[in-house]
């Protein structure tokens, strides 16, 4: 596959009002306003960000429209956002409080026909199928939904193949093994999926070091690489991410 | 007194980032889909996101096709944005052939996902590209362009573009997979971004800074 | 005549802050504990409010945390030894507690720890990788006794069959290890980490760093009941001899002051956040959260390493109305990280989940049938919390039927 510009992500997972952090998805620490951090980001350069609802499925809605509505006032890159979306109505809500995408998982898996409909009322470009995958053994991941917290029997790679078909427009692959550990990537978990995909693949969790984003984009091809904890935790910034990315030839806009 | 720019509300696209985006460059925007308050415009924001055949059937079941050729011809600044700007070329290849606004003669074409040497790349294109021209110098003074240079970028996501009939229209474009793609148009006071300057920073503020005050 | 099983409270109310309701037992004497005794429970102020809620209060804004480290400096330079041999016993199986209380003692506060381990009936693998850790990265010593088996199995077995509370001969276990290895290695102090006071047992243990010794006063071993039956009865079913019960015999209190045994808590020097040991330990030893939720709860991190875990909570739910995700969910609420309106969600989606994944093995660990089990399970279920629906047991009070309560601020 061709590579091309490779785009930054910052993600943000959300409960209530407050921006949080876990590690394996797990034992979630709260950080502080999520605007605020969006802010930051953007100010400093970020490609996108992304926003997801971490109690949504508990609560069984999204609610971050609020949030939303109030980062895309002054926040002009695209935002995608996530966490409990079940129909083309949760979308449509969404949207118009000033999501660019929308990412589903749990609803997905579900029923997959929900990935057709969306596609199918505003587009591909605006759906971002999520999956959260757990190493079984060599070469095999199982998807987990609900936050990491429910098995589904499902292999990674066979869903990635389907929700292409059903119209998704890009796939977050996000690791539960790797997810707030700050190790690096799952890279041949990622491989797999963007082998397996010819749509966006945007590779999430684990990032630590630039080594990594280097690492799942040259033998992951990720297409996309998402942060969290060493941007929420303040141990690296936007501008350095990127500078040291570009250093070491990675193919990415250029700082604003 | 601020400029006053009219949003086509048709039922499709991500109205509330493009006004937002407006308001903060300082216009005061109008959503509407109003075919009085469209004609009297004094400029006209054309959104969409999503599929061409869609986009047409929204804007003829509310007249508002030609409202827009009304605008159009009356001189007065019209912004495409990503779907809007494919709506305004002369027809489009997307779920088989469908006829569009017919202001920028053009056909909107898929990404074939094959790059120069023949490798495959992933469609939709998305993500940030830096714009070009060859001609940059002059082509984008005075246009929605003006001040901007080769290799800033700007945010796009799509899977067909517009290939503009001609030559002389094409005010920018990008590079993906080795192949040039378009990424603006132009005639005269009538613009189509595949774009989206409302989610592309401070390049794309910029943009629509140029088009709020631009000169007639 | 009151219809509430064991001196429960009649009466069903849940804390206006957390999600604790007025059955949670306090600790008992375990191996004084008889089927027909009374049990104390945690207690509620007139305003509604639980003790630890309250406690957590006094946590946040009474204790001179500065003034407690600096006791714990001196406790750690009190106790140092010139001879390189072991400062502090910090019992514990690897989990996330004893993890964060014996690599802080070691690497902040300069002891020399040895670690003690009451085995778990049944290690998980994941329990089992995350005790290796603690020993290989966390960069331990570690002592694992593990008693025999048979006995153990047993008492577990009549202790579910009596007290409907499997897990009792592992906490009397549990809480004479340290203790006894301190005195066996002549050393004078034991750590544990979280001081069960804090979750609703008696508000002044909490300003003691020191165990009460009520634990440790047995005259007659004869006389001991364990699994709800004296010593002397086990023995006169002539399986057993005393000797076999060694390990459940604890030191008598004198022994242990004569050796200058001193039992404290880390959570009486440092602000216990079970949370931040979570994190503690995995940034530190390597410690790994479960992949998979706990049944019963939504959690991944908290007790994970025994099999047979999963039937305590179950016991406790049936015999209080209160399982597992409530006790996780109480503690995750006091401490900031989650709001009462999340934890009643989550008791009602996983409170009640039945602990399948282990089932099997735990009646073939205790030797009983599932008709047994479901015989045994149904006495202990007291009128005051359960109605029988149909076929269906249903609790009769739940935190989620509540009216909703003012939300703490």
């Amino acid at each position: 596959m061709v590579m091309s510009r490779v785009r930054l992500i910052a993600r943000l997972d959300i409960k209530g009002p407050n921006l949080i952090k876990g590690i394996h998805l797990e034992g979630l620490r709260v950080i502080g306003d999520p605007r605020e951090f969006a802010r930051l980001y953007y100010k400093q350069g970020i490609d996108e960000i992304v926003y997801m609802d971490v109690v949504a499925s508990l609560y069984g809605r999204n609610s971050l429209h609020d949030i939303v509505r109030n980062t895309a006032r002054d926040v002009f890159v695209p935002l995608t956002v996530g966490g409990g979306v079940r129909s083309v109505n949760d979308v449509r809500e969404l949207l118009r409080s000033g999501a660019d995408k929308v990412a589903i998982n749990t609803a997905a898996i579900k029923n997959p026909e929900l990935i057709r409909e969306i596609a199918h009322v505003f587009g591909s470009q605006c759906l971002v199928l999520s999956i959260e995958a757990k190493r079984q053994g060599k070469g095999s991941w199982e998807a987990y939904a609900d936050n990491g917290r429910e098995k589904t029997g499902l292999d990674v790679i066979d869903w990635v193949r389907r929700g292409v078909t059903l119209g998704a427009g890009e796939i977050m692959i996000t690791s539960v093994d790797q997810e707030g550990t700050c190790k690096g990537f799952d890279t041949e978990l990622v491989r797999a999926v963007s082998d397996a995909a010819s749509i966006p693949v945007i590779a999430s969790g684990g990032m630590g070091k630039t080594e990594h984003l280097v690492d799942v984009i040259a033998h992951g091809h990720a297409d996309a690489v998402s942060v969290a904890s060493i941007l929420h935790y303040k141990r690296t910034s936007v501008p350095e991410i990127r500078s040291a990315a570009i250093a070491a030839g990675i193919e990415m806009r250029n700082a604003p | 007194m601020s400029v006053e720019v009219v949003i086509i509300d048709y039922g499709i696209g991500n109205l509330f980032s493009v006004r937002r985006a407006f308001e903060h460059c300082g216009a005061t925007v109008v959503v509407t889909s109003d075919l009085e308050k469209i004609l009297a415009a004094q400029r006209l924001v054309l959104p969409g996101v999503g599929a061409f055949a869609d986009g047409m059937r929204g804007l003829k079941e509310r007249g508002l096709d030609k409202a827009i050729r009304s605008y159009a011809d009356s001189g007065r600044p019209l912004m495409g944005i990503c779907l809007g700007m494919q709506m305004l070329s002369s027809v489009s290849e997307e779920f088989g052939e469908h006829q569009g606004l017919r202001i920028i003669p053009g056909r909107v074409t898929s990404i074939s996902g094959i790059d120069h040497q023949g490798k495959p790349y992933k469609v939709p294109h998305v993500g940030w590209a830096d714009m070009q021209s060859k001609t940059y110098e002059t082509a984008w003074k005075g246009t929605i362009l003006d001040g901007l240079h080769p290799g800033d970028a700007v945010y796009l996501t799509h899977s067909f573009e517009v290939k503009p009939d001609n030559p002389p229209h094409l005010l920018a474009y990008c590079d993906y997979g080795g192949k040039e793609i378009t990424a603006a148009i132009s005639k005269e006071n009538i613009y189509g971004v595949q774009f989206h300057p409302e989610k592309s920073g401070p390049v794309g503020l910029k943009i629509i800074n140029n088009f709020i005050n631009i000169r007639l | 005549m009151s219809k509430a099983f064991f001196g429960l409270p009649e009466e069903v109310i849940f804390c206006k802050r957390c999600v604790i309701s007025n059955q949670r037992p306090s600790s008992t004497v375990e191996f004084k504990h008889k089927a027909d005794e009374k049990k104390a429970t945690i207690g509620f102020g007139e305003d509604g409010i639980c003790d630890a809620c309250k406690f957590q209060e006094i946590k946040e804004s009474q204790i001179d945390w500065n003034s407690r480290d600096e006791a714990l400096r001196e406790l750690a330079a009190k106790h140092k030894r010139k001879d390189g041999g072991y400062d502090v016993i910090v019992p514990g199986s690897g989990g996330k507690d004893s993890v964060f209380t014996s690599h802080i003692l070691k690497y902040k506060y300069g002891m020399n720890p040895l670690t003690v381990t009451w085995a778990p009936h049944k290690y998980t693998e994941i329990g089992w990788k995350n005790f290796e850790n603690w020993i290989h990265v966390g960069g331990h010593d570690n002592i694992l006794f593990t008693p025999n088996g048979i006995l153990h199995r047993y008492l577990t077995q009549q202790a579910f069959l009596n007290l409907l509370h499997p897990f009792q001969p592992f906490i009397v276990g549990q809480r004479i290890i340290g203790p006894a290895m301190a005195a066996k290695f002549g050393v004078k102090l034991v750590m544990y980490g979280e001081n069960q006071a804090e979750y609703g047992n008696n508000p002044d243990d909490n300003y003691i760093p020191t165990m009460d010794r009520k634990f440790f006063s047995v005259r007659d071993p004869e006389e001991m009941i364990l699994g709800g039956k004296s010593i002397g009865e086990i023995l006169g079913e002539k399986r057993f001899k005393l000797d076999d019960f060694a390990p459940y015999i604890p030191p008598s209190a004198d022994f242990l002051v004569s050796k200058g045994v001193e039992v404290h808590y880390l959570g009486y020097y440092l602000r216990w956040d079970p949370q931040e040991c979570y994190y503690y330990a995995v940034e530190n030893a390597g410690f790994q959260a479960n992949s998979e939720r706990t049944e019963g709860t939504y959690s991944k991190y908290s007790s994970i390493d025994d099999r047979i875990d999963m039937f305590h909570y179950y016991t406790t739910l049936i015999k209080f109305g209160i399982g597992r995700a409530t006790y996780d969910a109480a503690q995750e609420i006091r401490n900031g990280k989650i709001t009462r309106e999340e934890g009643v969600s989550l008791v009602k989606r996983y409170d009640q989940e039945f602990p399948m994944k282990y089932f099997k093995e735990f009646l073939e660990y205790i030797d009983i049938t599932e008709q047994q089990f479901t015989e045994t399970i149904d006495r202990f279920r007291s009128p005051n919390l359960w109605d029988k629906v149909g076929n269906e047991w249903r609790l009769k009070h739940t935190v989620w039927q509540q009216p909703s309560d003012t939300e703490w601020s």
